[in-house]
């Protein structure tokens, strides 16, 4: 195991997460099957899944004590969030499969662990967490109706068009108001301004982020 | 020379009326333009003056006059005998007045009966979401970022701030052509 040459420092950082170090003390005896059902939960918690009840049927028919259960579950989401977050260019599977061998976890459960870092699910979990970025409201539903005010109280012959948008965003929120329509061609301008920036951005690779 | 002067006070006093009436300036007195404008003259007479160039603008704004409309309107008020015609010289006053301000009256008039907030502005820019807090550089696509201000004439704006992808910029411009399309039928016909 001791390699002549220095290693690098594992993809855990300097330190090893307290909840890692305490899972790889818990799965002592701890057979693959209940560790295959953890792992599966945690994987889809990592995607934003409700696993609740497959956490409360394994610890039901599982002997294991529910409170080396929970330092088991933590770890598990600990490690495979730091995983995730590595760019895959950056974190070989090789290395860190060493990693955990150092940290004594069961080769078993390596394997484990390595088919879903590495594995098809990647994708997916990497698709999961970006959706946990700070983000704006995104518009969910545009609805507009086009106006001619005839008359008012104070002009007599208005005949002037005007545009009432109702927009719904994703924080629930609902935004009416009125465009005129000299407002509405200078917002036509910019939206199509916009749509030519980002297309002009994507053609450009020269802001591809290398890592 | 005299009547120069007078010219200048009556322009004044229209433009006085204008941003008093329409504009929502509430400097302007009527009692500043008396002093400023006509301080020899006595406050009946001025009174007088003022309520006859308010009456004949509110006519103008009211119906939104056009030049020829204008200027069939100020000859017959010149024709009128007594103390309620114009002078030649204030028709000619008043026909400058309007040709002027004429845009700008019939904007704040729509503006009195518009009730819903109104689009003041709006700021946008376009960003590459280059790394996030789990270090990942993969999704680079280009995010747009827009601000838009809203308010209600009189009241402070309100700003809705929101965030654009790709496809979603393109459905909004899809949209906008159907508006376009729409107000081009109206304006059109009328």
């Amino acid at each position: 195991m001791s390699s002549s040459h220095a290693k690098d420092t594992s993809f855990l950082g300097g330190r090893i997460p307290p909840e890692i170090e305490s899972m790889s003390r818990n799965l002592k005896d701890v057979d693959q099957e209940l560790f295959r059902k953890l792992l599966k939960a945690v994987v889809g918690a990592l995607e934003g899944k409700d696993c609740r009840d497959i956490l409360r049927s394994a610890a039901e028919t599982s002997l294991i004590p529910q409170e080396r259960l929970s330092h088991i579950i933590a770890g598990m989401h600990k490690l495979l969030s730091e995983a995730i977050r590595i760019p895959l260019t950056l974190l070989k599977q090789e290395a860190f499969k060493e990693d955990l061998r150092e940290l004594k976890i069961p080769e078993d459960f390596i394997t484990d662990f390595s088919s879903v870092v590495f594995g098809n699910r990647r994708a997916a979990l990497e698709a999961a967490s970006s959706q946990k970025d700070p983000h704006l409201p995104t518009l969910e539903d545009f609805k507009w109706r086009v106006d001619v005010s005839i008359s008012t109280s104070s002009l007599a012959r208005a005949l002037q068009p005007s545009v009432l948008t109702q927009m719904k965003l994703s924080d629930g929120s609902f935004h009416r108001f009125e465009v005129p329509v000299s407002k509405f061609q200078e917002l036509r301008y910019n939206v199509a301004l916009i749509l030519k920036e980002m297309n002009d951005l994507e053609k450009r690779s020269i802001l591809k982020i290398q890592d | 020379m005299a009547d120069v002067d007078a010219t200048k006070s009556l322009s004044g006093l229209l433009n006085g009326i204008a941003q008093m009436v329409y504009y929502n300036n509430r400097e302007i007195t009527e009692e500043l333009l008396k002093n400023e404008l006509y301080p020899e003259v006595s406050q009946e007479e001025f009174k007088a003056l003022h309520d006859k160039m308010k009456g004949l603008i509110k006519s103008m704004a009211t119906a939104d006059m056009d030049h020829g409309q204008l200027e069939a309107f100020l000859t017959a008020q010149t024709k009128k005998h007594g103390g309620s015609g114009v002078s030649a010289e204030q028709a000619a006053a008043l026909s400058r007045f309007w040709k002027s301000q004429r845009v700008r009256v019939r904007d704040s008039l729509l503006a009195q009966s518009r009730w819903e907030p109104a689009l003041r502005g709006l700021s946008w820019r376009v960003d590459l979401q280059a790394a996030d807090s789990r270090g990942n550089t993969d999704h680079s696509s280009p995010v747009a970022l827009m601000e838009l201000e809203l308010g209600r004439a009189g009241q402070d704006s309100e700003f809705v701030c929101l965030e654009f992808d790709e496809a979603k910029v393109n459905q909004v411009l899809k949209k906008m052509a159907d508006i376009q399309e729409s107000i081009d039928r109206v304006v059109h016909r009328t």
